[in-house]
């Protein structure tokens, strides 16, 4: 009786690890996978290995539009040929601190080429130290990736998009802004729903 | 009922497309700028061109310089058909010694402007270099937009301006009029 006792225990012992190391397993692989190439696990900071400028199509924009998870985005299209758009770095970097990262997230396009990430965006990414998310846009010719950010957009740089948390566009500039300028419309935003 | 429904609908369709074939072309008003030795240039000057083509550039901007080449050549092959080539420069921190020497150096055989204040950028709603307005004598706009879709040649699928500059010089109505000019934001005074 005794015997048939412990090896039922042992019997749901053992079943309740396996469920627990599928569970466990699951999860962890869902916190992988969530949202593929956008959410890719990564190091926050470039001066740590892990930290990558990955490329970014029309599929992966919408994407990384539309999977918000709750979280406001604050969208700027920036190149290291853009001195407005390198002026602009320090307020986006002390935008992504001020915000709780699960209300609002500051994301970069560089809109240099793909193949300039060592050469030109990784050594300015590094100095700057952002905090952020920075992809490279990778699309056949600028005006593909003009119009797939916004049609009535002219190309002119930096450009900054903030998106509600549901991924709807609720702003869109042209030109260098201020911290403040950016911090009264995220609130605007986040606000407003 | 149902055929004149249809019948209205298609004069309205020909109607508004005939309106769109006549609407009548932006005008630039006529300027004058200096170049870097201090020579003044009004568009007036250019009255007998067959085409006027207004470019914004930039000395410091790594797009702009990307078509200094392609510049050189576009001049060479549509001056002697009767094209006026004409360089602006608008950014504010590019000083005149910088965009003669500029000029010089990239044998640019147009005339570069200064466009003190960026009057005329403002005027055109200029906002990148390089950016291109091609002009009748009239001085009314016939294509605004980019040289070509890309600013490395080996990648160029279109070459807007060319195209646009073809189709003039045949005596034909430019067809694509319009694209999205891609560089460096004009650096305006504030």
């Amino acid at each position: 009786m005794l015997n048939q006792t412990n090896q039922v225990v042992a019997k749901a012992s053992s079943l309740i690890v396996v469920l627990l190391a599928v569970f466990f397993g699951a999860a962890c692989r869902g916190t992988n996978d969530r949202g593929g190439q956008a959410e890719k696990v990564r190091a926050e900071s470039p001066a740590k290995a892990g930290f990558s400028v990955e490329p970014i199509d029309q599929a992966g924009l919408k994407r990384l539009i539309g999977e918000r998870s709750g979280k406001v985005l604050l969208l700027n299209i920036w190149a290291t040929w853009c001195e407005p758009c390198i002026a602009e770095f320090p307020d986006l970097k002390k935008l992504s601190q001020t915000y709780d990262t699960a209300a609002v997230e500051v994301v970069a396009i560089s809109a240099d080429y793909p193949d300039e990430v060592d050469t030109k965006i990784m050594p300015f990414l590094r100095k700057t130290d952002v905090p952020f998310r920075v992809f490279v846009a990778q699309f056949e010719h600028p005006e593909d990736f003009i119009n797939a950010v916004n049609r009535s957009w002219s190309g002119a740089l930096p450009a900054s998009l903030i998106y509600d948390s549901r991924g709807k566009e609720r702003f869109f500039h042209v030109g260098q802004q201020s911290f403040d300028d950016f911090k009264r419309e995220i609130n605007k935003v986040k606000g407003g729903l | 009922m149902a055929r004149r429904a249809l019948v209205v609908l298609t004069a309205a369709v020909v109607l508004s497309s005939i309106l769109r074939a006549d609407e009548p072309k932006k005008r630039v008003s006529d300027f004058t700028l200096e170049d870097y030795k201090g020579e003044k240039h009004s568009l007036s000057d250019y009255k007998s061109s067959k085409a006027i083509v207004l470019m914004f550039i930039a000395t410091q901007c790594p797009i702009s310089n990307s078509y200094n080449e392609r510049m050189v050549e576009l001049y060479k092959d549509y001056s002697s058909k009767g094209v006026t080539f004409v360089g602006i420069n608008s950014n504010k921190q590019e000083s005149a010694e910088e965009v003669q020497n500029h000029s010089k150096e990239h044998g640019f055989k147009f005339v570069v402007l200064k466009d003190w204040n960026n009057v005329v950028a403002d005027t055109l709603e200029a906002s990148v270099t390089p950016e291109i307005y091609v002009l009748n004598s009239q001085r009314e706009v016939l294509y605004h937009g980019r040289i070509d879709d890309s600013s490395r040649e080996n990648r160029v699928t279109s070459k807007d301006l060319r195209a646009a500059l073809d189709r003039i010089l045949a005596g034909k109505t430019v067809e694509v009029t319009e694209t999205k000019a891609f560089g460096c934001s004009i650096k305006r005074i504030k």
